[in-house]
């Protein structure tokens, strides 16, 4: 009697084994084919010199890797990236949580803005690219004419090398924060209305409500959207390719630029190899130095 | 113990997002194959011939479409050959992700100078030079035209679109409203320059964002400097980039920044987005030194305003012995190449010679367009047209865009530094450092 329970338990435990893989099947193989084998690949070809396009490749050992090290670009790319990284983070999330406590606090008002404060994110960034450039050209463009109205001359804000890169950003941060609205507003449904409520009816004003209640609760969701904006902005590649391909000089160029341009500009196939390689290594190793941090944080609550 | 779950449950989602983003990276080398699969066919089956190239819009489309057609139609090699266009700006990655997975098409148009270079060595070009002799095309094109098709001793390509050279557009009202004239010299230009800055002029319409313009002027001034020896010498690995013509070109382009002779912001406009245009069209700026392409532009966007244009090409240099008929531009501008052997080859290669056939040619011309002929000014009436075939058939020698001729990484540094200096970020000399070092790694690299 007792055996045969067991041995039931033990068929069904089996039987959403097979289910399981069966279902994971798919996307593992697609996982391996698109994910995991162009990867391993990448660190393959960044052996090699190769222009990319030629039959033959030579091996150069870690000639490629030295000059990665060696290569002041790259590293000023990296520090870019950092710069994006950083200021996302602390536009995007603050602005973000800021528009979605409004929406949330507003009500049935705000769904108008619920709607305006989104549209960006539908847009496709080289739209947005194309767009910003128009916006910001120096001659005929918003700020220019702006700047003109009071008497002042053209502002030149994506040529000035001072400028570029905090313009840049400013339009990723217009293209991104609506995201992390949208977030915050999920993450501020998932808090029950008797809290609300509770808070309420023990005298809380809305102000002590956010502070004391809403953003605790909240914490949580705010981490990993910091993580999702932290590698999102370390890969960054396309409104930067529009708005001013990495220039100028290097004053925007960002690893996925300068990767590219080695890859498929300077015919450095093998090189290029190399820098997607150090963004892998580079990403890798500040996303979990972020979740060791982050995790640590949560350990000590 | 849950903790722990949700802590491998967070690792395993940070790894997906690591890897989803390296995906993008390695989809760089990677995504080729599915490229080309879904992508269109690269090399015929039998006797079918693949042409690749860019003509997606009227009127180049035409243009391939009749002289295909006329090959088409009057061969009898019994093959076929069949246009597959691709709109410009996606067409060379295109090509080389095609080649990365070895599938060049059988005739495939290029730009010729470094990346069809690179193409010959990685062994995607077949030298066409026994073919180019026996044929009618040697008394058909321009000298200057076969010179950029030749790599080392042989000929790779048929030049066959367009002559455009780099000079200066100016308009010429603005140019009598201020009595000035043509200038013959640098020194003159430098006073034509002052003259519109004390007017609130610009005396440059210049759009650099996109580099490779204000590159013109790099090339221009160090080709009146020293004319052509310094650069193939520092090609060659003989001479140097830090060469006395190139730290001119580089001084003068500061010094006239600094004088407000371009544009403000001048390294945020666009060329692709007619910026440069705009401000001549405003009138807001009197001079464009850019490549002969503009006359078609131009006319496209404003016939009326076209007729306020002259051209005049880049004065010389007072006190140099450089050559000031030397030309800097592109004879041809689209090159075909091969990949195929012998009978087809023959046969893509009779293909190529259809867009020297007369009938051709005066469609060209008709469409506003300048072929590599010999005696093309005698069937071209526009009078700008006629000033620069004037130039090319009288120039001592034709320079290659210089990001068009280097092999493609020193490209790429030449481009950014000489954007830095017109951003006055980069001082002239550390400019030519830089273009020398990369020329150097380049020439080591390709020595071992």
């Amino acid at each position: 009697m007792e055996k045969g329970v067991i041995s039931l338990a033990a068929r069904r435990k089996r039987e959403i084994h097979t289910a399981a893989i069966m279902f994971l099947l798919p996307v593992a193989v697609l996982m391996a084919i698109y994910i995991f084998y162009p990867i391993i690949d990448t660190f393959i070809t960044s052996f090699y010199k190769w222009n990319g396009i030629s039959a033959d490749k030579s091996m150069v050992g870690f000639r490629n890797w030295a000059k990665l090290i060696a290569d002041q670009n790259f590293w000023t790319a990296f520090k870019n990236n950092i710069v994006v990284m950083v200021l996302s983070i602390c536009i995007q999330i603050p602005i973000g949580l800021a528009l979605a406590t409004l929406i949330d606090f507003g009500g049935k008002r705000m769904t108008i803005f619920k709607v305006l404060w989104f549209i960006p994110l539908l847009m496709s960034s080289v739209a947005i690219g194309f767009l910003f450039t128009y916006a910001l050209a120096t001659n005929g463009g918003i700020f220019s004419a702006i700047s003109q109205l009071f008497g002042r001359g053209n502002i030149d804000l994506l040529g000035n090398p001072n400028t570029a890169l905090f313009t840049v950003i400013g339009v990723i941060a217009w293209q991104f924060t609506p995201f992390y609205m949208v977030y915050c507003m999920a993450a501020y449904s998932n808090i029950s209305t008797d809290v609300y409520e509770a808070a309420i009816i023990d005298g809380a004003n809305k102000g002590q409500y956010f502070r004391k209640i809403a953003f605790p609760l909240l914490t949580p969701s705010l981490k990993s959207a910091a993580i999702l904006s932290m590698v999102g902005s370390l890969k960054y590649f396309d409104l930067v390719y529009v708005m001013t391909n990495g220039g100028p000089g290097t004053s925007t160029e960002l690893m996925a630029t300068y990767m590219y341009k080695q890859s498929f500009v300077k015919f450095n196939m093998g090189y290029g190899s190399a820098v997607a390689g150090g963004m892998f290594i580079l990403i890798t190793v500040v996303s979990l130095l972020t979740m060791k941090l982050l995790n640590r944080d949560r350990g000590r609550e | 113990m849950k903790k722990r779950v949700k802590k491998i449950a967070g690792l395993l989602m940070a790894a997906t997002m690591v890897v989803s983003l390296a995906a993008g990276c390695g989809a760089g080398t990677e995504s080729d194959s599915a490229e080309t699969t879904s992508g269109e066919k690269t090399s015929g089956d039998g006797k079918e011939i693949v042409f690749w190239n860019i003509g997606t819009e009227e009127v180049d489309k035409a243009i391939y479409d009749k002289a295909i057609d006329l090959y088409n139609s009057t061969t009898d090699s019994g093959y076929t050959v069949t246009s597959v266009p691709t709109q410009n700006d996606t067409y060379k990655e295109k090509l080389i992700i095609a080649m990365s997975s070895g599938e060049c098409p059988d005739m495939y148009l290029s730009w010729s100078g470094g990346p069809m270079n690179e193409y010959i060595k990685s062994g995607y070009a077949q030298p066409i030079t026994d073919l180019f002799n026996k044929s009618e095309l040697p008394d058909r094109l321009m000298d200057a035209a076969i010179a950029q098709a030749k790599y080392k001793d042989d000929i790779y390509a048929v030049p066959f679109m367009n002559v455009s050279l780099s000079g200066i557009y100016y308009n010429k009202d603005l140019f009598a409203e201020h009595g000035l004239e043509v200038p013959k010299t640098i020194g003159e230009l430098e006073k034509v320059c002052d003259t519109f800055v004390e007017n609130g002029i610009t005396p440059f319409a210049l759009a650099n964002s996109t580099k490779w313009t204000g590159s013109m002027y790099f090339m221009n001034l160090a080709a009146r400097k020293g004319g052509l020896e310094p650069f193939n010498d520092a090609v060659a690995g003989t001479g140097t980039f830090e060469d006395e013509s190139f730290i001119y070109a580089g001084e003068k382009i500061a010094e006239w920044t600094e004088k407000g002779y371009f544009p403000e912001g001048v390294n945020s406009l666009s060329e692709d987005d007619g910026q440069a245009r705009q401000l001549l069209y405003q009138e807001k700026a009197a001079m464009d030194l850019i490549g002969s392409w503009y006359t078609g532009l131009i006319q496209q966007d404003s016939e009326e305003f076209y007729e306020k244009m002259g051209w005049f090409p880049f004065p010389a240099l007072e006190g140099s012995d450089a050559d000031p008929s030397i030309m800097i531009g592109t004879i041809g501008d689209n090159f075909i190449s091969f990949n195929c052997k012998d009978e087809k080859l023959a046969a893509a290669f009779d293909c190529a010679t259809k867009f020297s056939e007369e009938e051709i040619v005066d469609f060209m011309v008709e469409s506003g367009k300048t072929p590599p002929i010999k005696g093309i000014e005698k069937k071209i009436t526009d009078p700008i047209s006629k000033l620069v075939v004037e130039a090319a058939n009288s120039a001592s020698a034709t320079q290659l865009w210089y990001d068009q001729y280097l092999p493609p990484a020193v490209a790429q540094v030449h481009l950014d530094t000489s954007q830095e200096l017109f951003g006055l970020t980069m001082k002239p000399d550390e400019a030519a450092k830089q273009m020398q070092e990369a020329m150097k790694e380049y020439l080591e690299e390709s020595a071992e």
